[in-house]
C-alpha cells in the first residue's frame, strides 16, 4: 500500500466515494466526493499531537469495537496516507487538537466535503465483503454470553499489535482460556441466513487454531465442522498439519451453546457424527467463524456503477467461467470478495487479471463491441416532434439511450449491449436492433407457421438461457415434439408482442416465451420487462377467450435442457388434447383481435416490404459508416 | 425428464406425503440430533438425522424399527435450527404414517381411558396435542354409549388429557392422580418452608441441573412430570391444604414446549389458579409458574431459592 501510495502513477484517494459515474467504457466521468477530515491533508505529518490530547474516547471499529480510539484519529496505525482525522459526530468542539496542532495548523473545522469530476478510462470494483453479524443467531448465545466471541475479535486479541498486545484473554473475567470450541458456517451453508459456502472459513479456522497451539501448546482446540473444505494447493496438506498437533476435529455442527452461570464456561451441543452420539463439552472460549455476506451498500454501488448482483447480493461477472473479472457493463472489472466470497489467491489473482482487462481499455483507441447494437430511426422517432415518450429510455438497463423532448432519442453505441428491450418496447416502431430487425424476426415467424401453423409450437427463446436449455436438450437426445420451432432473440426483452400477435394472426398452434430465471438476466433487467410484458399478453389472451396454455411463460436456464424439453411436450399435449376443429375456430374467432392488435403489422403489412425496410436500413447504417470512416 | 420408469423407493413415498417433500435437502449436519433431547434422556439410539438416511438409503424396514420414528414428539426445536429449513417432524411423520400403514405399533407407554368413568365429554380431544383421543360410539355393559378412545399410535403420553379428564378417567402409567398425589407429602425440615416442584422431564437440558435439585434437604419435595400439561390445579390445591407453604411448577418455554402445547395449557391453567387464590386471599406467589429455556442453565437453582426466600417469611401464617 505504501509502495502504491509513492508511485508517481497511482493516485490514491482514501475517504472518498464515488457519487456519479457517466459516460461509458474508456470515456467515463466520474463525479467523487472527497469527504472532509477536517484536517489538511497537505499540512498533516501524522505526529498523532491532536489525538493525545483530544478527551473523548468512542469504541475502534478496527479494533473490533474491543479498545477505544478518540475523536481525532487514524483508522490504524498502517493507515495510508497517515493522516488524522476528526470524528465530528463524537467531537465535542474543545479545540484542544488545535492548540496542540500549533504551528503546522492541519485542524480546519469549517473544511467542507469537496465533489470533483474526473475523467476515468477503466473502473475496477474490489469493494470486499462485509461479516455475519452471528448475534440473529439465538442459539449460539453471540451478544449474550461474552466468552462467545467472532473470528474477527479473536484477530485481534491474538494479534501482538492488537487492542490486548497478542495476550488472549477471556472477556468475561480477563483469564487466559484454557480450552477453545472453533464454529465453522456461522451464517453460511444456512438457508435461514445465507445459503452460500464462504469459501474461506474453514481453512481460516484451522489457520487460527495452529497459531493459537503454536504459541499455546496445552490449549484445548476443538473444531466443530459441517465438512471441511480444503480443496486448493497445499491447503490438505496444512490440515493434514493442524490434525498432528493435535488439534480436535468434530464433525457435526452445534446446534446449541449454554453458559454455566458461575464460571462464565461455555457448552457446546453436538452430535459427533463419527460416534453418533451428542456431546456436550465445556469450553473457556468459543469463537464462532461467520460468514461472509455482501457490503451493506451493494444497493447502492450497483446502481452508480450500473453493474447487476447475482442472488444474494454479489456483483454479477459477465461469464462465470470465461470471464470472472468482467462486469456486465464494458469498462467496469470486478476483483475479490465482492464478487463472490473467495480467499486471498483467488482476490490476487482475480485482482491482477481485472487490473490487465482495464489495461487494456487504457491502452487501446478502439473499442469492440457485439455488432447487435440498436439504432434510431429517427424520422419515425415522435420525440424530434416535441412529444413526450422515453419508452425506449426506461427500458434500456444500461442508460444508452439519450432521450430529451423534442430531440429524437439517440442511442450511445459504446454503451448498448444489444438486449433489444428498446426495439420491442418502442411504441412507434422507430428503434431497430442491428441483426434482429423487425423485418428479420417476421420473416422468420412467416417462414416458420408456413404451413399448417395450427400444429405449430413457436418457441421464442433468449440467447444466453433458453436458447442454451434447448441446445443442452437436443445435445443430450432428450426427445421433445417435433412440432417445436425455435427462435433466438438476444433476451426475452425483445419479444416484441406484435410478434406474439403475428405469429397467432398466421394461425400458430402455441406460442412459448423463454428466457433466463430473474436475477439470471445477461442484460441485467431485461428479464424482468420482458416478463412484465409476456404476463400483460397472457392476461389479455384469457380475456380474449384463447384456451389457456396456448401462450406459455417459462424461464428457462442453459443447464434445464430436460426442463425445457418437459415444457415443449406438455405443450404439445395441450394441443393434442384440443379436438382440430375447435383450435380452428378458435384461431379463426381470434385472428381478427390479433390483426387488429399487430398495428406494427399494418404499417409493414407484407414481408416483401418489411425486407425493403431492413434494406433501407442496411444502407443507412453503411452510409453512416462511411460517415465515420471519412 | 419423466423418471416413471423407475420403481417408487421407500424416499418416494416418504416425499409423496405432504411434509416429507423436505427429505432431500438434508446434508447430515447433525444440528437436529443435539438440539433434540431424546437421545440424551431417553433412548441412546435416536437420532433423526439417520433415520433421514435410512429414508434417503431406502432401508424401510430398519427405519419402521427405528425408535426414531416413533419418539418424535414434533416439538419442532430442531427445526427452529435447521441450517436447511428441512421439516424434520413432519419427514418423521410420514415415515411414522407408512410405518403403521404396515402394521407397525408404537412401543411408546400411552394413555388409558377408564370406559366405565368416561361421560364421553370431549375434553381430552380439546386438549390433545397429537388428535390421539376421539369419540367413538360404543357398547358398554349392554348399553350403547359415547365414550373417547385412544389412538395409540398417536398417542405420545405427555398426560394432558389425564390433568384435564373431570373424572378422573384417564390414567398413565407412572404419572395417575393417585401416582402423583401420593408424592405430596413434605416433611417439616428446621422451620424452612415447605415447597413443591413440579418439574417437566424437558426443561432441565443440563444434568448438573437435574442432580442439583436433588440435592436439596426433603423440606422441598421434587415431583417429575412428563409435561407440565399434566399439572392438575387441584393438586396444588391438595398441596397448600396439607400445610405446604408453596409450590413452584417448571416448565419449558413458549415454542420449546416438548409437547407442542403443554406450556400453553399449564400457563392458562395456573394464571387462573392464581386468580382464584388472589379472591381467597391465599395467592401472593404461592404457586408459582417458571418457564425455562434452552440455553437457561443454572436458572432452576435461582428460582427455587427465590421461591424459598419469597415464602420464608409467610411461613407461620396460616394457609
Amino acid at each position: 500500500m505504501v509502495d502504491a501510495s509513492r508511485h508517481p502513477k497511482v493516485d490514491v484517494r482514501t475517504y472518498t466515494e464515488v457519487e456519479r459515474v457517466e459516460g461509458f467504457v474508456g470515456n467515463f466521468k466520474v463525479l467523487l466526493r472527497e469527504k472532509s477530515r477536517y484536517v489538511h491533508e497537505d499540512r498533516c505529518n501524522g505526529c498523532g499531537e491532536c489525538a493525545q490530547v483530544c478527551p473523548i474516547e468512542v469504541p475502534n471499529y478496527f479494533e473490533m469495537n474491543l479498545a477505544p480510539r478518540k475523536a481525532a484519529y487514524v483508522p490504524m496505525s498502517q493507515s495510508v496516507p497517515l493522516i488524522y482525522s476528526i470524528d465530528m459526530d463524537a467531537c465535542i468542539h474543545c479545540y484542544k487538537c488545535v492548540d496542540a496542532c500549533g504551528e503546522l495548523d492541519a485542524i480546519d473545522f469549517g473544511m467542507d466535503d469537496r465533489l470533483v469530476w474526473e475523467d476515468i478510462g477503466s473502473i475496477v470494483v474490489a469493494t470486499g465483503f462485509d461479516h455475519f453479524d452471528p448475534s440473529v443467531i439465538p442459539e449460539y448465545g453471540y451478544g449474550r454470553f461474552p466468552n462467545v466471541i467472532t473470528a474477527m475479535e479473536m484477530e485481534r486479541l491474538n494479534n501482538s499489535a492488537g487492542c490486548t498486545a497478542g495476550n488472549l484473554i477471556r472477556p468475561s473475567d480477563g483469564e487466559s482460556p484454557k480450552s477453545l470450541a472453533i464454529i465453522n458456517c456461522v451464517g453460511s451453508r444456512d438457508k435461514r441466513f445465507n445459503p452460500w459456502c464462504s469459501n474461506f472459513c474453514c481453512m481460516y479456522g484451522i489457520k487460527n487454531a495452529v497459531l493459537l497451539k503454536q504459541t499455546y501448546p496445552d490449549m484445548d482446540i476443538s473444531i466443530y465442522y459441517i465438512d471441511i473444505r480444503t480443496p486448493l494447493k497445499g491447503y490438505e496438506e496444512f490440515y493434514d498439519r493442524a490434525r498432528e498437533m493435535g488439534i480436535r476435529f468434530i464433525q457435526g455442527r452445534p446446534s446449541l451453546i449454554t453458559e454455566n452461570p458461575e464460571t462464565r464456561n461455555l457448552y457446546v451441543h453436538s452430535e459427533d457424527m463419527a460416534l453418533g452420539q451428542v456431546l456436550e463439552h465445556e469450553y473457556d472460549m468459543v469463537m464462532l467463524n461467520q460468514a461472509a455476506v455482501p457490503q451493506p451498500d451493494v444497493d447502492t454501488v450497483s446502481s452508480v456503477l450500473n453493474i447487476s448482483q447475482s442472488p444474494g447480493g454479489w456483483f454479477m461477472e459477465y461469464h462465470p467461467k470465461l470471464r470472472p473479472m468482467d462486469s456486465p457493463t464494458d469498462g467496469v472489472f470486478l476483483s475479490g470478495a465482492c464478487q463472490g466470497a473467495k480467499d486471498i489467491p483467488s482476490s490476487v489473482a482475480q485482482g491482477s487479471a481485472a487490473a490487465s482487462r482495464a489495461g487494456r481499455v487504457l491502452h487501446s483507441d478502439e473499442w469492440e463491441i457485439e455488432p447487435v447494437v440498436a439504432m434510431v430511426w429517427e424520422d419515425r422517432c415522435i420525440s424530434a416532434d416535441g412529444k413526450k415518450c422515453g419508452m425506449c429510455s426506461k427500458a434500456c438497463p444500461y442508460g444508452a439511450i439519450e432521450y430529451e423532448q423534442g430531440k429524437p432519442a439517440k442511442v450511445v453505441t459504446a454503451k448498448c449491449h444489444g438486449c433489444g428491450g428498446c426495439v420491442a418496447e418502442c411504441p412507434h416502431n422507430a428503434i431497430t436492433q442491428m441483426h434482429f430487425t423487425d423485418a428479420q424476426i417476421l420473416a422468420q415467424i412467416r417462414a416458420l407457421l408456413a404451413n399448417q401453423p395450427e400444429e405449430k409450437i413457436l418457441a421464442f427463446r433468449c440467447h444466453w438461457c433458453s436458447y442454451g436449455g434447448a441446445d443442452l436438450a437436443g445435445t443430450s437426445h432428450f426427445d421433445y415434439s417435433s412440432n417445436e420451432r425455435g427462435m433466438r432473440v438476444m433476451c426475452s426483452a425483445r419479444m416484441d408482442s406484435d410478434f406474439i400477435y403475428e405469429a397467432f394472426r398466421l394461425g400458430a398452434g402455441a406460442v412459448l416465451f423463454s428466457g433466463c430465471h430473474p436475477q439470471d438476466c445477461h442484460y441485467i433487467t431485461g428479464q424482468p420487462v420482458g416478463e412484465k410484458r409476456a404476463e400483460r399478453l397472457r392476461k389479455q389472451f384469457e380475456r380474449m377467450g384463447m384456451t389457456p396454455g396456448r401462450f406459455r411463460i417459462e424461464w428457462i436456464s442453459a443447464a434445464e435442457g430436460d426442463k425445457y424439453a418437459q415444457v415443449v411436450n406438455e405443450m404439445q399435449e395441450l394441443l393434442d388434447s384440443i379436438p382440430k376443429q375447435k383450435l380452428l375456430q378458435e384461431i379463426e374467432e381470434l385472428r381478427p383481435q390479433m390483426e387488429k392488435r399487430a398495428r406494427r403489422m399494418r404499417e409493414v403489412p407484407q414481408v416483401e416490404e418489411a425486407l425493403e425496410f431492413a434494406d433501407r436500413l442496411t444502407t443507412a447504417m453503411l452510409n453512416r459508416e462511411a460517415e465515420v470512416v471519412e | 425428464m419423466n423418471h416413471s420408469s423407475k420403481p417408487e423407493t421407500f424416499a418416494d413415498q416418504v416425499h409423496a406425503i405432504p411434509g416429507g417433500e423436505h427429505l432431500e435437502l438434508c446434508y447430515s449436519c447433525g444440528t437436529c440430533v443435539s438440539k433434540c433431547m431424546i437421545q440424551q434422556k431417553v433412548e441412546p439410539e435416536y437420532n433423526p438425522r439417520r433415520l433421514l438416511r435410512l429414508v434417503m438409503m431406502d432401508m424401510r424396514e430398519e427405519a419402521f424399527k427405528s425408535p426414531t420414528t416413533w419418539l418424535c414428539s414434533a416439538c419442532d426445536l430442531c427445526y427452529s435450527a435447521c441450517p436447511q429449513e428441512v421439516h424434520i417432524s413432519s419427514v418423521i411423520g410420514a415415515v411414522k404414517q407408512l410405518a403403521v400403514e404396515a402394521g407397525h405399533e408404537s412401543p411408546l407407554e400411552t394413555v388409558s381411558v377408564d370406559e366405565s368413568l368416561c361421560s364421553g365429554c370431549g375434553i381430552c380431544v380439546m386438549v390433545c396435542p397429537y388428535e390421539a383421543p376421539h369419540l367413538v360410539e360404543k357398547e358398554i355393559d349392554g348399553e350403547m354409549d359415547r365414550v373417547s378412545e385412544v389412538d395409540t399410535n398417536k398417542c405420545m403420553g405427555c398426560g394432558t388429557c389425564v390433568a384435564a379428564c373431570p373424572l378422573g378417567a384417564i390414567a398413565r402409567p407412572g404419572v395417575s392422580n393417585k401416582e402423583v398425589r401420593a408424592q405430596i407429602d413434605v416433611p417439616e425440615v428446621d422451620g424452612a418452608p415447605r415447597l413443591v416442584v413440579f418439574v417437566c422431564d424437558w426443561c432441565l437440558r443440563a444434568d448438573d441441573d437435574v442432580t442439583l435439585l436433588e440435592s436439596y434437604p426433603e423440606n422441598v419435595r421434587v415431583i417429575h412430570i412428563p409435561c407440565t400439561g399434566r399439572i392438575d390445579p387441584e393438586m396444588a390445591l391438595m398441596a397448600l391444604r396439607s400445610g405446604i407453604d408453596g409450590v413452584l411448577v417448571c416448565g419449558c418455554a413458549p415454542g420449546e414446549c416438548h409437547y407442542k402445547r403443554g406450556t400453553h395449557v399449564s400457563t392458562c391453567k395456573i394464571s387462573l389458579l392464581n386468580r382464584m387464590l388472589d379472591q381467597m386471599s391465599i395467592g401472593d406467589g404461592r404457586v408459582r409458574f417458571v418457564q425455562i429455556g434452552t440455553q437457561d442453565r443454572g436458572r432452576v437453582r435461582n428460582e427455587v431459592d427465590a421461591t424459598l426466600k419469597h415464602l420464608a417469611p409467610q411461613k407461620k401464617e396460616a394457609v
